[in-house]
């Protein structure tokens, strides 16, 4: 089954999420820490992270409605923040982490805010482009399971 | 970036992912004495980030979410070759979970670990007891030779 079309589909669509500067390379780190003890460690991590970054982003959305802005809980919030996607691997997202602690840090309101909405979009755009990768991913290991080399 | 990705095959596939964590002899490392860590993080990705990096070594990891669990649990007399504390924990952080861990008179490598790089954050860290201060994320290039360094 091996340079299948599908397959091809996999890793192309894999190789554009580094190219497009989605990912970074903790994300190869984190698919070789996935072996036969540890099958879905990469799904399950990227469970982990949306678990932890939807609940940032709802706690960063709060505080910036309310008046005056606390910049001291931002910058905390966005430090948890970076700090996973670092870890993930999650490239864009990261370097809006940094550009948004750097206006909590000026005390610039109206930074955080802008920089925010483009954190947001970055994340919706990674999400988006992962979970289309890991159904296709599963969509190929389905039809090798079926079809199996022989 | 175009992470190399000719030796990583997309995961789940035949061939699957690399079998060893050494990529240039596809071999995995393993640490050659028991050694056990404690990675203290109050983030769910860093947290099994880090302890998978380090059980794939060999390392015989536990995590826990804050410094006072930390403590508690070297209190209850747990031992750890190596304790990784994120700087910025929920409650207690973590030059003061260092400080607490090394008056109790643990002699565990303390890496201090943070999403942002701050010299005050390293003095602070390494004033505590720590013995180094890193940028997330944890590394195999900063692991290895850590657990070469407790293995000899």
């Amino acid at each position: 089954m091996e340079g299948s079309p599908l397959l091809r589909q996999v890793a192309h669509q894999r190789q554009a999420l580094f190219d497009e500067g989605l990912l970074d390379e903790q994300f190869v780190q984190l698919e070789e820490l996935q072996d036969r003890t540890n099958p879905n460690f990469v799904e399950e991590i990227v469970t982990t992270y949306y678990q932890d970054t939807s609940r940032l982003i709802l706690n960063i959305e709060q505080e910036l409605e309310r008046r005056p802005l606390d910049f001291g809980r931002l910058d905390g919030y966005v430090y948890q923040f970076k700090g996973s996607s670092t870890s993930f691997g999650a490239k864009k997202v990261k370097a809006e982490c940094s550009l948004f602690r750097e206006y909590c840090r000026a005390g610039n309101g109206e930074g955080c805010m802008r920089t925010f909405q483009q954190l947001k979009r970055e994340y919706a755009t990674l999400k988006r482009k992962l979970e289309a990768y890991f159904q296709l991913a599963r969509q190929a290991r389905l039809t090798q399971t079926a079809s199996p080399p022989g | 970036m175009g992470a190399a990705v000719d030796h990583v095959t997309p995961m789940g596939m035949s061939g699957g992912s690399a079998e060893g964590n050494d990529k240039s002899e596809g071999q995995r490392f393993s640490c050659k004495s028991k050694l056990t860590a404690l990675v203290v993080d109050n983030g769910g990705v860093c947290r099994a980030i880090q302890t998978a990096l380090l059980r794939s070594y060999g390392v015989e990891t536990e995590a826990v979410e804050t410094g006072e669990a930390a403590v508690e649990l070297i209190a209850s007399g747990a031992t750890f070759s190596l304790i990784i504390i994120e700087m910025l924990l929920s409650f207690m952080n973590g030059p003061e979970t260092a400080k607490q861990i090394r008056a109790m008179g643990a002699q565990s490598k303390i890496l201090g670990i943070t999403a942002f790089f701050d010299e005050r954050d390293q003095q602070e860290f390494l004033a505590a007891g720590a013995d180094n201060f890193i940028e997330k994320p944890l590394s195999p290039e900063i692991v290895i030779p850590i657990i070469n360094e407790l293995d000899n």
